[in-house]
């Protein structure tokens, strides 16, 4: 019965183990996979996909200001580079409403969440989460905030630090997240966002500059991604495990409609969606995967529920911003 | 004679408006398009949202009192440093050369953070100093004010207002200096009524330069502005750019336009201002030589003036540059992080490929870019100091316009342009974006240095039958060569540490030192990035120090001869 078993597995397998030899091998006569992304430090992974498949992996990094205007840009003059994207997933939305994204579905998404793998081209990997960074040798241990609304409390005036509200798209993403999943009327988070203003936080272009602060001590407490833990590491970051979910922006990876290397393309996506290529994102830049069972080697994360903010449209983000602005008094 | 003349103005015209004008026209197309590209169907839309801004009166106001305040800032240290060096007996002379240059080889935002450091009313060194010392309970200053960007900003542009002013300081025609004393005049009112009117060319020069310069500065606004709630020109389009996903730079360029027009209006003011050139006509057929003023009691307090500007402006930034290219993370010093110091980020920096690559493309930019774009200089410099048409004046409004645009917009103008022709994606487009943008920093210097120049000089080379080019090489660029020299190192020094249109066109291949300065900040990697910044200054250093040497040797050579 169980020889029977294995046996019924492997001839199941065959094909799928067949399909990827002959990818690998197209793949190969393609030479390399052009990848655009912005993420940090990522160089390990393309040098092991470069080692173990014999496709060169080339990573461009464009900042996220600039990545829909780089990637149209060149999409609409005939020559984009890219054979594949990687972005915050309103932009991944935004790239495909253009035609530049072609519809994949990768093996190696099989075990990812049903919800990551609705679009036919897009597949979500990951979840840029937002949590409430703290220096952990100025901070008392019974003084880090066990529940958002602490930091509402006036200990916390001009000891907090987030990037700004009224301009930094993902921050009010984060916030409208919060109303929408986390708190229990509108009423409650308004209180909160207020009471978070009244705390005269120190404004920053975006969540990049969040961390220095408040390893120097200039400032306590940030509103910022934990995987700075990791990349800054022996800095006395922790993270405060409040008691209600995590909330971060959606990442996506698709490949390009006009891809040179359509088939570098399809095995790139497919290895960086593999456990081995997730496992090294999390242990080396901090994300957090949605590959099942693979988490950043941060105390305490695998235990934390971590949602994805709706995608929200420019408009609603500049009508929010606009309404920060004033909260925030944000000249 | 006159032939070659009519010929050279539209030819520079040509050369200078094709480098110069194609990217802005793309962002003029954008700013009039709707969607986010370069074109789309036509509308006022994006002029009258910005425009209509209820904010936009409060940054102007803030954009002004920055501007002016760093020119003055820049331009009043700038002189103060250049007299003192060229026609004073202080000590130490080889100390103004070093003030002058290094703020131009740190990357700005380090520059910044380093102030931040220093002076944030937290836990800011020197406020926590004195708040010891003197025992205050609240912290004496406070960076993240107009103040504090003023101060940031005028350090960090002090090169480009020095580099103008020594020049013409040191072609200065003593004779005029002379004739004052005798008449009686002291030091002091020969200084006020001589020698500032008949620098005032090149003070002007630096005053715009740098007005123009800090409009289109980014560091300093998004370090030390932001977190102070201070909003400026190029924080407010960085605004409009960060909130929502599709960037629309069409609206950043339509605000941009504003410091287009205000940056166009202060170089024909300037044009204007200077009008009788020969008022300030100082080197002609006569003996020239500066002589010293001898400083007498003065000397000491002087100098040490000049030595806290150059612990401040070197001192300070490069030792924080370096101890935070020691420590694991950003940390006040302490015991503790002294034990904790490590070579760790500078091994990992000088591992990393992209690294590496990085630093040899960035000081192929500069040498090769700096060289070309100097030589282009000279050519336009003299077209507009000697020739003085209308034309003239088109090519030198020309020679600022991607200068004096924010430089997140002109990297997009660049990009828009140059996907559109071959050389996108390569070393070239950076080479080409780079001479376009920074050429003001080549035309400024031998402007300055050309205006001294009498054209006795050309017409008595002329009279003995030498040709044009004859005239440039034998009589016009030996007396330039200190112009050259700055211009060089202003060029050069800025393409090693270019930002703003390499972030946007460097490609797997072309990457340069800035843009993965750039990374490393994104990342909050201070460490790496302080030790890359500190291989980045030791390369312009190098660049300059080769570059002065050759200066000297073909003044020398000169003086020899003569």
């Amino acid at each position: 019965m169980k020889k029977l078993a294995i046996l019924l597995l492997i001839l199941l397998m065959a094909p799928w183990a067949y399909a990827d030899q002959a990818l690998v091998q197209k793949a190969k006569e393609e030479g390399k996979a052009a990848f655009y992304a912005n993420i940090t430090a990522i160089q390990p992974i393309m040098e092991q996909f470069t080692k173990d498949k014999g496709v060169t992996g080339e990573y461009t990094r464009i900042s996220t200001s600039k990545f829909l205007a780089t990637v149209l840009t060149e999409h609409q003059a005939g020559k984009l580079m890219a054979d594949v994207l990687q972005s915050p997933l309103p932009i991944m939305k935004l790239l495909k409403d253009n035609g530049v994204l072609a519809p994949y579905t990768s093996p190696a998404a099989a075990s990812y969440p049903a919800w990551t793998r609705k679009d036919d081209a897009i597949q979500i990997f990951g979840i840029e989460y937002v949590a409430l960074i703290y220096n952990k040798e100025l901070v008392k241990a019974q003084d880090v905030p066990k529940q958002y609304e602490d930091l509402t409390d006036p200990k916390w005036k001009g000891k907090i630090v987030m990037a700004n509200p009224s301009a930094h798209a993902t921050t009010i993403s984060w916030l409208i997240g919060l109303k929408e999943n986390v708190f229990p009327s509108e009423k409650a988070w308004m209180k909160f966002v207020k009471g978070l203003a009244a705390n005269k936080p120190m404004l920053v272009k975006s969540f990049g500059p969040t961390p220095a602060p408040v390893e120097s001590g200039e400032k306590l407490i940030a509103i910022s991604m934990p995987k700075y833990i990791i990349t800054k590491a022996p800095a006395p970051l922790d993270w405060a495990r409040v008691k209600q979910p995590l909330l971060g922006t959606p990442r996506g990876i698709a490949v390009t409609a006009s891809a040179s290397h359509p088939n570098a393309a399809k095995l790139f996506v497919d290895y960086w969606l593999s456990k081995d290529a997730m496992q090294m994102l999390a242990d080396k830049v901090g994300e957090y995967v949605l590959h099942p069972g693979v988490y950043p080697p941060i105390d305490g994360i695998d235990k934390a529920k971590v949602l994805p903010i709706r995608v929200l449209s420019d408009g609603e983000i500049r009508s929010w911003g606009g309404k920060f602005k004033k909260i925030f008094d944000v000249p | 004679m006159l032939n070659t003349r009519t010929a050279l103005t539209p030819s520079l015209i040509a050369i200078v408006g094709f480098l110069t004008v194609c990217p802005v026209v793309m962002l003029v197309f954008g700013s009039f398009s709707e969607g986010i590209g370069a074109f789309g169907t036509f509308t006022l839309e994006k002029y009258i949202e910005s425009y209509t801004d209820p904010e936009f009166a409060n940054i102007i106001v803030n954009t002004v009192i920055f501007t002016i305040g760093s020119a003055f800032v820049a331009t009043l240290l700038a002189l103060f440093l250049a007299y003192l060096n060229t026609r004073t007996n202080i000590p130490f002379k080889f100390l103004f050369r070093i003030i002058s240059i290094i703020p131009m080889m740190i990357p700005h935002i380090l520059f910044s953070v380093s102030w931040v450091l220093l002076l944030n009313p937290s836990n800011g060194l020197i406020n926590l100093f004195l708040r010891q010392i003197l025992s205050l309970e609240n912290s004496p200053f406070n960076i993240y004010t107009l103040g504090g960007m003023i101060l940031v900003e005028g350090l960090l542009d002090l090169p480009i207002a020095y580099l103008i002013l020594a020049p013409a300081m040191a072609a200065f025609d003593v004779s005029l200096e002379e004739s004052s004393k005798v008449s009686g005049a002291s030091n002091l009112r020969t200084l006020t009524r001589v020698t500032l009117p008949v620098l005032r060319p090149a003070i002007l020069a630096s005053f715009i330069l740098v007005i123009v310069r800090s409009l289109a500065s980014f560091a300093v606004p998004s370090i030390i502005g932001m977190p102070g709630r201070i909003y400026v020109l190029a924080t407010h389009i960085y605004r409009i750019i960060a909130t929502g996903f599709a960037a629309d730079f069409g609206m950043a360029a339509a605000v941009g336009m504003s410091a287009l027009a205000a940056s166009i209006t202060l170089i024909y003011l300037y044009r204007y201002l200077t009008s009788e050139s020969e008022k300030y006509v100082t080197i002609s057929s006569r003996g020239y030589r500066p002589a010293l003023i001898e400083l007498k009691n003065a000397k000491y307090p002087l100098f040490g003036i000049v030595a806290l500007l150059s612990f401040v402006l070197i001192v300070l930034p490069v030792l924080v540059l370096f101890y935070t290219s020691l420590v694991p993370y950003s940390m006040v010093p302490s015991a503790k992080a002294f034990s904790m110091m490590s070579g760790k980020h500078w091994l990992q920096v000088l591992k990393d490929p992209i690294s590496l690559l990085s630093l040899k493309n960035s000081v192929f930019l500069g040498i090769v870019g700096a060289s070309l774009g100097v030589i282009l200089s000279i050519f336009v410099s003299y077209v507009i100091v000697k020739v003085r048409t209308p034309a003239a004046g088109v090519l030198e409004s020309l020679s600022f316009l991607s200068f004096s645009f924010p430089g997140i917009v002109i990297g997009v103008g660049f990009m828009w342009f140059f996907v559109r022709t071959p050389l996108y994606a390569t070393i070239w487009s950076l080479l080409i974006g780079y001479i376009a943008t920074y050429l003001p920093y080549g035309i400024r210097p031998l402007t300055s240095a050309f205006i001294q120049i009498h054209s006795h000089l050309e017409e008595s080379s002329r009279v003995c039958g030498g040709g044009t080019l004859y005239t440039l090489r034998r009589i016009i660029i030996p007396l330039l060569i200190p112009g050259v020299v700055s211009g060089w190192i202003l060029m050069a020094t800025m393409f090693v540490r270019e930002l703003t249109l390499s972030v946007v066109l460097s490609r797997p291949g072309t990457e340069v030192l800035a843009v993965q300065i750039l990374r490393f900040a994104e990342d909050g990697l201070w460490g790496k990035l302080s030790a890359l910044g500190i291989m980045m200054i030791f390369i312009s250093s190098t660049l300059v120090v080769i570059a002065s040497l050759i200066g000297t040797k073909l003044t020398k050579v000169e003086e020899e001869s003569r």
